[in-house]
């Protein structure tokens, strides 16, 4: 209780602080749809960011019609010219988010630190645990700390007024928490329960209530965020019962062996993002930005296991490998 | 009608469709068969241990050229900027991006272990293009793959997208092109990506 008492009254800082600038995301997450309003808002927070904003942030800006008339009127004419155009028609909103990076500089340093400290420190040590440890072990491993986060899930679908998921996040901590032995197995989230994780932070719930991203920061050993990111992952601290441990360097020992763990299961996502960039640092920036607005916008999206399919959303198919699943 | 008549006027409606079908079998698959048998064929290739690795980089490239239309996904990721390249400059770009994205894909891949992939469903985006939903499935996650198709002009369903964890290639190649040339020349643009197909084979 107390813990949500903080958690809220962070929630009426923050808004009080950042509300103005704020709108982005919830258009889009109250209609549960990629509004173009919605993008073409982040865009114009990204084009009338102070003057700090740097040039790649507005060039990166996807305008939509109603609000920059100028922007559509060059596509457009390029467009005729070329009998060609392959602008932001039918792009989800999300996709089109940008993010102002009047911090580039410093950004791009941490991004080298934490390349680095990747590459020099997490990833060595993740394979050397790897070849210790097998990987059912490691995914369970994984599967305890996730089930410890479950208050972090559980208080953000609450503030989402998201009370389906909220009894999900409920029921699946009891159930892991006992059959699934103390959380090491994942029993709810099995074909047969199918109560599946809300992947639900603070910074989501910052989101889902109006707040924008606001700017790009790349934390030390944190990575990718933004203003409202990172209160985020402070309200998050809160609700994250290892965030308890005394003394404080419990705690920290602690974080540090699940970013080992987790590392050791995903070795190579990193790499071949980064092999696959032209320019690493844009190439994350972008795809984190792109991945924080979806799950604002996707609130509750994970409740259904087999959701009904929306009236004309297509031929609903199911198959796994190279099985033939029934067509009609 | 007998029954017997019937099945035998079947038979020889069936045989002239597979005839008419067989001739130009992509026209007639909806997108999601389309892109569960091109998906299907690269997981053949990969389960197929006496393959050495360069012929299941060449197979794997074959398959890439069926089921990608290239042009127009180069088109996506440059966006606006796609105008400003002269004739000769896009000849340059098509097969010098496509290097860059089969060698860290292929990498990629070819580090598959024993993803299941299921196929959801089909979501349509707007008149000749969809979006089909799939899901990789691991030990330890489900990572949400949805390949974005196009019907081209003679009405077989290409990719020009794929959404991997909700990050679409496309806007992220477009991020990183909108900085790149809002810096340099469409030429430097093909300088950076030679340099990186040379990197890359190093």
């Amino acid at each position: 209780m107390r813990r949500l008492l903080v958690v809220l009254a962070l929630t009426a800082f923050v808004l009080a602080g950042f509300a103005p600038g704020a709108h982005a995301s919830s258009a889009a997450a109250q209609t549960g749809e990629a509004t173009p309003a919605a993008a073409s808002d982040a865009a114009s927070d990204a084009l009338s960011a102070p003057p700090a904003a740097s040039e790649p942030a507005v060039q990166e800006a996807a305008p939509e019609k109603p609000t920059a008339p100028e922007e559509k009127a060059e596509a457009g004419s390029e467009a005729e010219e070329d009998d060609f155009d392959y602008d932001m028609e039918d792009v989800p909103a999300a996709e089109q988010v940008t993010i102002a990076d009047p911090w580039e500089p410093f950004n791009r340093a941490m991004f080298t630190f934490n390349d680095r400290l990747y590459f020099w420190v997490l990833k060595p040590v993740a394979e050397g645990y790897s070849t210790v440890v097998p990987e059912p072990a490691r995914v369970s491993v994984g599967n305890f700390f996730s089930n410890l986060r479950a208050p972090i899930r559980f208080v953000n679908c609450v503030l989402q007024a998201n009370l389906i998921g909220a009894s999900t996040e409920l029921f699946r901590f009891m159930l892991n928490s006992t059959i699934g032995l103390a959380g090491l197995f994942d029993p709810a989230g099995g074909e047969e329960i199918g109560l599946l994780r809300q992947d639900e932070d603070f910074g989501q719930t910052l989101g889902a209530y109006g707040l924008g991203q606001g700017f790009y920061i790349v934390w030390p050993f944190f990575g990718p965020s933004s203003p409202r990111d990172t209160v985020g992952m402070v309200g998050d601290f809160f609700s994250y019962p290892i965030s308890y441990l005394d003394p404080w360097y419990a705690w920290t020992a602690v974080r540090g062996y699940q970013a080992i763990n987790d590392t050791s299961l995903q070795i190579g996502d990193y790499e071949a993002i980064k092999d696959a960039a032209l320019d690493p640092y844009i190439s994350i920036r972008n795809a984190y930005i792109q991945y924080r607005q979806k799950k604002v916008e996707d609130r509750g999206a994970t409740i259904p296991k087999s959701a009904p399919d929306v009236p004309g959303a297509g031929t609903p198919a199911r198959g796994v490998g190279t099985e033939a699943a029934p067509q009609q | 009608m007998t029954t017997k008549a019937m099945m035998k006027r079947w038979v020889v409606v069936w045989g002239v469709l597979v005839f008419v079908l067989g001739a130009a079998p992509v026209q007639a698959a909806t997108p999601l068969e389309t892109v569960r048998a091109e998906v299907n064929k690269v997981l053949e290739v990969l389960r197929n241990k006496s393959l050495k690795e360069e012929v299941k980089r060449e197979k794997l490239r074959v398959i890439y050229n069926e089921m990608f239309d290239q042009e127009e996904l180069s088109k996506w990721c440059l966006g606006r900027n796609w105008n400003k390249l002269s004739e000769a400059q896009r000849k340059e770009f098509l097969p010098l991006f496509q290097q860059v994205l089969e060698k860290t894909y292929g990498d990629r891949i070819l580090a598959y272990s024993d993803e299941k992939i299921v196929f959801d469903k089909e979501v349509p985006i707007t008149g000749n293009r969809v979006e089909v939903q799939t899901r990789a499935v691991t030990k330890s996650k489900e990572i949400p793959m949805h390949y974005r198709v196009f019907k081209n002009k003679s009405g077989a369903w290409r990719c020009y997208d794929i959404v991997v964890e909700n990050v679409s290639l496309v806007m992220n190649y477009r991020s990183q092109f909108n900085e790149i040339l809002a810096k340099n020349s469409p030429d430097e643009l093909i300088n950076i990506l030679r340099k990186k197909v040379k990197d890359q084979k190093s």
